[in-house]
């Protein structure tokens, strides 16, 4: 089986209004997916619909090779789901509502125990096994939750907002049980607003807005396209430009022809290959910012407080390593450095920005 | 924002909220309405209508005006003239009617001077009824026997001029006093809190059954409790009838400690089988708590529920027969009142705690309320939402 879930023209619709639209994805078997979207985009009725809580209007999808139309109990004996809201039953301890979902599924007695004491381990709950769910933290809640979600083993775990609320330290922990899962050999379906988690964990990462897949690949993949679509659309603009001055100068109408070459000049450096690199030095002085200045490579230095510089630089190593160099000569001491490529926030807007557009599918 | 702002604003939420969440604005308005017409009209007036049964055994004119008397008196509801005293016996402890007025044969005989014996066959079972009929048919009959009495010794020519004309041997007594009204009270000296006590049981089931049920399957949907259940491989049908034999255990427990607790504090004492009356409160769980299933089987909260649930279950409590005999309400609350289950949970656990009523007695009332049950869990189940 290569892929954990498929679907096929999945749709959900609540009387006129259409929560997911035709939706075809593909999951690859073993991987840490990342399901992205503004809140009522469609992403927790997908993840209804595929863990068989609801019905699908139409389409179907299969999860872990069973079609969640025709075998929803084969789909839930392979799935676990971690809510976002902790669904546990407040008034069982810890340990009384793992035994209940074990039993719900099956498990025999011993493994019951057994996996239970492993799982509270593993999580680090097991000191508050027999408190009440409703006498823990958010953060225990979200580990009791976990527990009772893998009790049974599943070869998927659906994940929606499981670190919402969190402490850094818990989330962290999270993170942490999240590719151990993985690395047994677990499909994780990830659904979070905290990008860098996203960023962090997953492998592949779909975007959902208005009910239809607006963009699927892999992380690195999306920021390569976001980067190639902003290029070619400064691109257009900048070309767009150029024409009309080279219009309005046939026309006389721009007299200065040098300062027409400077622009066209300007321009045609923009669409070169850039990027931005951030340095701090904590002894930054006009000197050092002359000497910078003079080096080809660089295109625009913008200075900030406490001596952090901002430049617009030729996107190859060598100049980086360039400009690393020149400080470092001129006696700079760098504090920190950094190069800004677009973040998967950045991504996310630019693709859910683009309210009105036809969903993309990745087949 | 002033003070007085803030309040407008919570009124205004408030509101808005109430708007949006229909079957409580609904309920918010036919609830009182219910109510009220119920206790103005059905439970806030005197007794009326108490259905009887007439057995006379001579034809006459007294017979007839007795029966002119009885009819005119709206507290009386004559359901069938008969000639048969075992019949009209029959029909008190059938529960068809709650008094059997019994006509002696020698009553259209003005010759005979000898004491004239009604017999009141009283179902004593329904207490506020046999209260009520009781006095008033003691009433009645006295000013009947004065009347009598008159004409009898008109008919011996008697006036208070000649007494001493009066022929030897004529007991003036038994002439102004000619009716003996004898009460029968089928069932002994029943109070009211024996009365009332089988339908507080039911009541105590019914209200137990059904918000139990709207906690149990609407506030667990709404919690998300329901969720982590049906992610597993389970039925709705498992689900459901886990938490129905669950309430049902807790709810005949229920019903049992009220009966004990009604024995050992208030004396009551159950005529009929204990098991019988056991068995009628699983019954009735069962079938309040398919009442229950199928209210929350399509709401999505508890609020819902409770809103959806509150006019029919209130009114039920009113017009079943709770606190007073539905045979003295206006035929409107009668037939609702044959419509509902409560009705015949409280004729069944009277019939058997009160009247020592066998399965044979109150068989129309099981299959009523086995009717009631099937149907109310043919729908909830075929209507239950398992989406969450």
């Amino acid at each position: 089986m290569k892929y954990a879930i498929e679907t096929f023209d999945l749709t959900k619709k609540y009387d006129e209004f259409t929560a997911v639209d035709a939706l075809n994805m593909k999951i690859d078997n073993n991987s840490i997916f990342g399901f992205l979207g503004p809140n009522g985009a469609g992403k927790t009725t997908t993840i209804k619909m595929l863990t068989c809580l609801i019905k699908a209007t139409s389409g179907t999808g299969n999860v872990a090779g069973y079609d969640i139309t025709n075998n929803p109990n084969e789909v839930r004996e392979k799935i676990g789901m971690v809510p976002q809201l902790v669904s546990l039953y407040g008034d069982l301890t810890v340990r009384e509502n793992v035994y209940l979902c074990a039993d719900f599924y099956g498990l025999p007695t011993d493994l019951k125990i057994s996996r239970a004491d492993e799982l509270m381990e593993l999580v680090d709950i097991k000191y508050a096994q027999n408190k009440l769910v409703k006498q823990l933290s958010g953060g225990m809640k979200q580990k009791a939750s976990v527990v009772a979600s893998l009790i049974h083993q599943p070869d998927i775990l659906f994940l929606d907002e499981p670190t919402i609320g969190l402490d850094p330290t818990t989330k962290r922990v999270l993170w942490d049980l999240v590719e151990e899962l993985n690395s047994e050999g677990r499909t994780i379906i990830l659904c979070s607003h905290d990008m860098y988690e996203v960023e962090l964990l997953c492998d592949g990462i779909g975007i959902i807005n208005n009910g239809v897949l607006a963009a699927f690949d892999t992380p690195r993949g999306l920021k390569d396209t976001m980067i190639k679509e902003q290029k070619e659309l400064k691109s257009t603009k900048d070309s767009n430009v150029i024409k009309i001055m080279e219009e309005l100068r046939k026309e006389s109408s721009v007299e200065d022809s040098a300062a027409f070459d400077k622009i066209k000049e300007n321009i045609e450096i923009r669409n070169r290959d850039l990027k931005e690199l951030s340095v701090m030095i904590s002894n930054l002085d006009e000197n050092m910012l002359n000497h910078l200045n003079k080096l080809p490579s660089i295109h625009e230095i913008v200075e900030h407080d406490s001596g952090r510089i901002v430049m617009d630089i030729e996107s190859s190593d060598e100049s980086v390593n360039q400009i690393i160099s020149a400080i470092i000569t001129n006696g700079g001491n760098i504090t920190s450095i950094a190069t800004k490529d677009p973040s998967l926030e950045d991504v996310f807007m630019s693709v859910t920005a683009k309210k009105e557009e036809e969903g993309v599918d990745n087949e | 924002m002033s003070e007085t702002k803030k309040i407008m604003w919570m009124i205004k939420k408030d509101l808005l909220v109430l708007w949006r969440h229909k079957p409580r604005l609904i309920s918010l308005f036919l609830f009182p309405i219910i109510m009220i017409t119920l206790f103005g009209y059905g439970m806030g007036g005197t007794l009326n209508n108490v259905p009887v049964v007439v057995v006379e055994q001579s034809q006459g004119p007294i017979t007839d005006a007795t029966l002119t008397a009885i009819k005119g008196n709206s507290l009386y509801n004559v359901k069938d003239i008969i000639t048969d005293p075992d019949k009209g016996k029959q029909m008190v402890q059938s529960g068809q009617v709650k008094a059997a007025i019994i006509l002696p044969s020698n009553y259209d005989n003005l010759n005979d001077t000898s004491q004239k014996s009604i017999v009141v066959d009283v179902d004593s079972s329904d207490q506020l009824a046999a209260s009520v009929i009781i006095p008033a048919t003691q009433g009645l009959f006295n000013q009947i026997s004065n009347q009598i009495g008159i004409q009898e010794l008109q008919t011996l020519n008697f006036t208070s001029t000649s007494v001493a004309s009066t022929p030897q041997g004529t007991n003036f007594q038994n002439i102004l006093n000619s009716i003996n009204l004898q009460i029968n009270k089928l069932y002994g000296n029943i109070t009211y809190l024996d009365f009332l006590v089988p339908a507080i049981i039911g009541m105590t089931i019914l209200f137990g059954c059904v918000f139990g049920m709207g906690e149990i399957i609407a506030g667990e949907r709404e919690r998300g409790e329901l969720a982590r259940l049906f992610m597993t491989p389970t039925s709705v049908s498992t689900v459901v009838g886990g938490k129905i034999i669950s309430k049902l255990v807790q709810e005949t427990g229920r019903g049992i400690i009220l009966i004990v607790a009604a024995v050992l504090l208030f004396g009551i004492i159950i005529n009929g089988s204990i098991m019988l009356t056991v068995l009628l409160l699983i019954l009735g769980a069962l079938c309040f708590i398919g009442f229950g299933i199928m209210i929350s089987a399509r709401v999505s909260s508890q609020e819902d529920f409770m809103q959806s649930v509150m006019p029919i279950t209130m009114p039920m409590m009113f017009v079943s027969g709770v606190f007073y005999p539905i045979e003295t309400m206006p035929w409107i609350f009668q037939k609702i009142a044959y419509i509902l289950p409560l009705t015949y949970v409280n004729d069944a656990l009277r019939a058997v705690m009160l009247k020592g009523a066998g399965v044979g007695d109150i068989w129309i009332d099981i299959v009523v309320l086995l009717g009631f049950t099937a149907l109310f869990f043919a729908l909830g189940v075929t209507q239950f939402n398992r989406d969450v």
